[in-house]
């Protein structure tokens, strides 16, 4: 299917936040509670449509475990979104965001815009971490936030779109050189560049996020 | 006629030393060698007497022959003659005169040379060719080693080996314009005259083949008629002919090299191919390379899988061993004398690895292939082993499970390693009927086992990817101690695997990486362009040993190959290299990036035909033989640690 714009997503977060849940409610619509736990990384797909354009999502699906991220790192490049996703009923998980967020931000291009995911939200009577906890953090760090559910799908469709829409206003803004992949931004045969698409914008954006 | 480029031949530190090394003084090229040809050119610059080659065990039975270097032009070519008349030695008829005759291989087709000094018998040489493939061992009756590679020195650019002083690397260039020109050369010792612009040309041309054969992946094999579509090479290159012929010749001389090394090690011919059909095979493919009509056209029914360069064909076809039905019970009773004993480990492994075995065995065998129980123990000792383990695991089992929780409260890190493990036996096959529903026993006990296994080994506690290897395991064993101490036997050698720095996952990457560049340098250098040498697309593959890419009964069947260790305790490795190489013309056709290749990788799970790949490995690994052998570091999984220190060798960047 064509598309105007191919953006590339990683999924970051510890073991068992709901990752693969995230992007296969994202994907098929639908929660599967009994899964195989990723080993390496797993693939999704999808179109969605901004600005009456078809944009299509490829997102890298990452094993959360401490141990492999060694090799996870080497999945950043390229990428034009993350979800750093942590687990609403796990406070440890909320703990570790800091650590995943310097990795991203130092194996990341610059550019990459950030969503933090509090998952789980359907569980709010085991909630070890408040919604103004995740609000905080994600404003000291300029990420963008919401809290979603892979379980109800509540903001999950919305949380994939928005980072969309945030990577699809930068290109609008000419904050990306879309001809270079390593941006993670693939233009597609019915895509029309951004305004300044083909130069190397100085990136006023730059280790930030717009939201 | 073939043309090289003739290289700076300015002196090697490395070589000089070698030099050193030796005691007797030597003469380079001694001018009772050399003789001039002005009628085509070509200059003799060394000829040996007494060079043979040993076609059975027995150095009696030896083939003694001629080795010559000739320079044409600036070029420089070996060649290797059987005399003709000494039928005393061995039986020697045309056709196996012109098996073993080495003709003109040219050294921009060779990558290596390695030197052989028994402390007994005499010194020889092997020859490896820039293909993978090997000539068979070539013996100085005569002396001569030395001045052999002096001379060779001195017409072509030869660097010893820095991970083993016995081998010495052709055209190994330093400078990376020359070294790129020279893999873009050398794989199918087109001229440099003719550019690289030529050999692309030509690597389309396959590589859109490859996009056609890879078409037929789904349907697990090839039909001939897409044999019968490739696009030959150009007719009147002779260049090319002559290179076809080589790596025509190459298989065949393989071939033999095969099965002089079969008989060195006493194996019999009850397995595969018959002596007789081995013979067969040769003749076939000997007569259709004298009248340049295409092998594969003939014989293709033998072999379903092709791997897509000529070289390779040629070895599925001549290498492609049939794999056997399973070991059945009728069999396996073959295997034990009246106690119990395993009478001839190694001809059980031997037969499990060409066959794999029969559901209701594994239960019996995988203890002994994965070394919990010894192969020498009877009925009765394996017994009481299993009675006396039985205990040992009980106990360790009671360590965690005498955690109270007041007291896991002040125990993070029992509390953090069973969360985790709890987390992910819940995430483990569970659309197996073993394993599906809610409240499945099996869960608990995949949960106990990988606890105690965190207690018996708390060094390495618990990682991702240990519940999918021990998942088949408790299947079959149906019990959960004996499942723990087949799981503990298997972590002996795959722990490594799970080391928080990598580092076990690291070194076979690393090896890995070797055996390409030394089984498929073009794909090497396709990686090595496309930042792709760090051969993470191969992570899942290696850390749970292909189990996610095969359905499980498929899995057990590679697994309890694998535990065989039977051509090598790396066989895995030869697995993932056959995997590539199958699909090389699609990565490099498609110029796949990093991103593409992960993706195209992952979705190749289910798809990949285990017993095709097997055969393949299986070919590759004795192809590589010692070269391969010696590319992989001492120690790197499934191997055993080694214990001076020199545990990894992964100082390589490219891989970190």
């Amino acid at each position: 299917m064509s598309y105007a714009y191919l953006f590339k997503y990683i999924i970051i977060g510890d073991t068992g936040v709901g990752k693969s849940c995230l992007l296969l409610q994202f994907t098929d619509k639908r929660f599967q509670p009994v899964h195989d736990l990723t080993i390496g990384v797993e693939f999704g797909a999808r179109m969605i449509t901004i600005d009456n354009k078809p944009i299509k999502l490829q997102i890298w699906d990452t094993a959360g475990q401490e141990s492999f991220r060694s090799i996870t790192r080497s999945y950043y490049r390229g990428a034009a979104g993350a979800l750093l996703v942590y687990d609403i009923t796990r406070r440890e998980t909320f703990n570790h965001l800091a650590s995943w967020l310097e990795d991203a931000r130092q194996h990341a291009n610059a550019n990459m815009t950030i969503m933090l995911i509090g998952n789980k939200c359907d569980l709010a009577h085991r909630r070890a971490v408040s919604t103004e906890e995740g609000e905080q953090f994600a404003k000291e760090h300029g990420l963008i936030f919401m809290e979603a559910s892979a379980k109800t799908a509540q903001n999950v469709e919305e949380a994939f779109i928005k980072t969309a829409a945030t990577i699809y206003k930068k290109i609008q803004d000419g904050v990306f050189d879309v001809s270079n992949e390593s941006y993670g931004i693939k233009v597609g045969y019915g895509g029309i560049p951004g305004p300044s698409g083909g130069r190397d914008g100085p990136s006023a954006a730059a280790g930030g996020c717009c939201s | 006629m073939l043309e090289s480029e003739l290289h700076d031949l300015s002196d090697d530190a490395d070589y000089a030393a070698s030099q050193q090394q030796g005691s007797a003084s030597m003469m380079l090229g001694s001018d009772s060698a050399k003789q001039s040809s002005p009628r085509d050119g070509a200059e003799i610059v060394f000829q040996k007497d007494n060079v043979a080659i040993h076609p059975t065990q027995f150095a009696s039975e030896r083939i003694s022959g001629r080795l010559k270097l000739i320079k044409q032009s600036s070029s420089l070519f070996m060649t290797w003659i059987p005399y003709k008349g000494h039928n005393s030695e061995a039986r020697l008829s045309d056709k196996d005169r012109s098996l073993y005759t080495i003709r003109a291989v040219p050294f921009t087709d060779i990558r290596s040379i390695r030197r052989h000094n028994p402390a007994l018998g005499w010194q020889y040489i092997i020859v490896v060719l820039s293909s993978g493939l090997a000539h068979p061992p070539l013996y100085f009756y005569s002396g001569g080693v030395k001045e052999f590679l002096a001379t060779i020195k001195q017409h072509v650019l030869l660097v010893r080996s820095a991970e083993d002083a016995n081998i010495f690397l052709v055209n190994d260039f330093q400078n990376t314009l020359q070294r790129t020109l020279s893999s873009l050369e050398l794989p199918r010792a087109v001229p440099l005259a003719c550019g690289p612009s030529d050999m692309s040309v030509d690597e389309s041309i396959l590589n859109e083949n490859q996009e056609r054969a890879d078409n037929g992946v789904n349907s697990g094999s090839l039909s001939v008629t897409q044999f019968h579509g490739r696009p030959r090479h150009k007719a009147h290159d002779p260049a090319r002919d002559l290179s076809i012929q080589v790596l025509e010749k190459f298989s065949l001389v393989t071939k033999f090299a095969r099965e002089t090394t079969s008989q060195l090690f006493g194996e019999n011919h009850s397995n595969g191919f018959s002596a007789n059909e081995r013979r067969t095979h040769i003749q076939a493919n000997l007569d259709h390379s004298k009248n340049s009509s295409n092998v594969v056209e003939n014989t293709s029914e033998k072999s379903p899988v092709a791997l897509d360069s000529h070289e390779f064909d040629n070895l599925s076809l001549i290498w492609g061993k049939p794999r056997q039905p399973p070991l059945g019970s009728e069999e396996w009773i073959i295997f034990l004398d009246s106690e119990g004993r395993v009478t001839d480990s190694e001809a059980l492994r031997k037969r499990v690895f060409y066959g794999g075995l029969d559901h209701e065995l594994r239960n019996e065998v995988w203890g002994l292939l994965l070394g919990y129980y010894p192969y020498e123990s009877t009925y009765a000792e394996r017994e009481f082993l299993k009675s006396v383990k039985k205990l040992e695991y009980e106990n360790i089992k009671n360590q965690w499970q005498s955690i109270s929780s007041a007291q896991a409260k002040r125990f993070t890190k029992f509390r953090e390693r069973k969360g985790l493990i709890e987390k992910d036996v819940v995430r483990t096959d569970r659309s197996l009927a073993f394993y599906e529903g809610d409240d499945n026993p099996n869960i608990n006990i995949l949960r106990d086992i990988l606890l105690t296994y965190s207690f018996y080994n708390f060094d390495l506690g618990y990682c991702q990817g240990m519940s999918d290897l021990l998942s088949p395991i408790l299947f079959v064993m149906d019990d959960e101690s004996e499942a723990f101490w087949c799981f503990v036997a298997l972590m002996e050698r795959l722990g490594p695997n799970f080391n928080r720095d990598q580092n076990g996952m690291h070194s076979q990457l690393f090896a890995l990486s070797k055996l390409v560049e030394l089984l498929d340098s073009p794909l090497h250098n396709y990686f090595k362009q496309r930042d792709c040498l760090n051969y993470f697309f191969c992570f899942r593959w290696i850390l749970i040993q292909f189990k996610r890419e095969f359905e499980y009964e498929k899995t057990m069947r590679l697994w309890e190959v694998l535990w065989t260790h039977y051509p090598s305790e790396h066989l895995h490795l030869y697995v993932c290299v056959a995997i590539l190489k199958r699909y090389r013309g699609k990565i490099m056709g498609e110029v796949m990036d990093f991103d593409t290749l992960l993706k195209f990788i992952n979705e190749l799970s289910g798809h990949i035909d285990l017993d095709a790949t097997l055969r393949d490995a299986e070919a590759l690994c004795i192809c590589a033989g010692e070269n391969g052998a010696a590319r992989i570091p001492p120690g790197t999984p499934p191997s055993l640690p080694v214990d001076d220190g020199s545990f990894y060798v992964q100082q390589d960047d490219e891989v970190l």
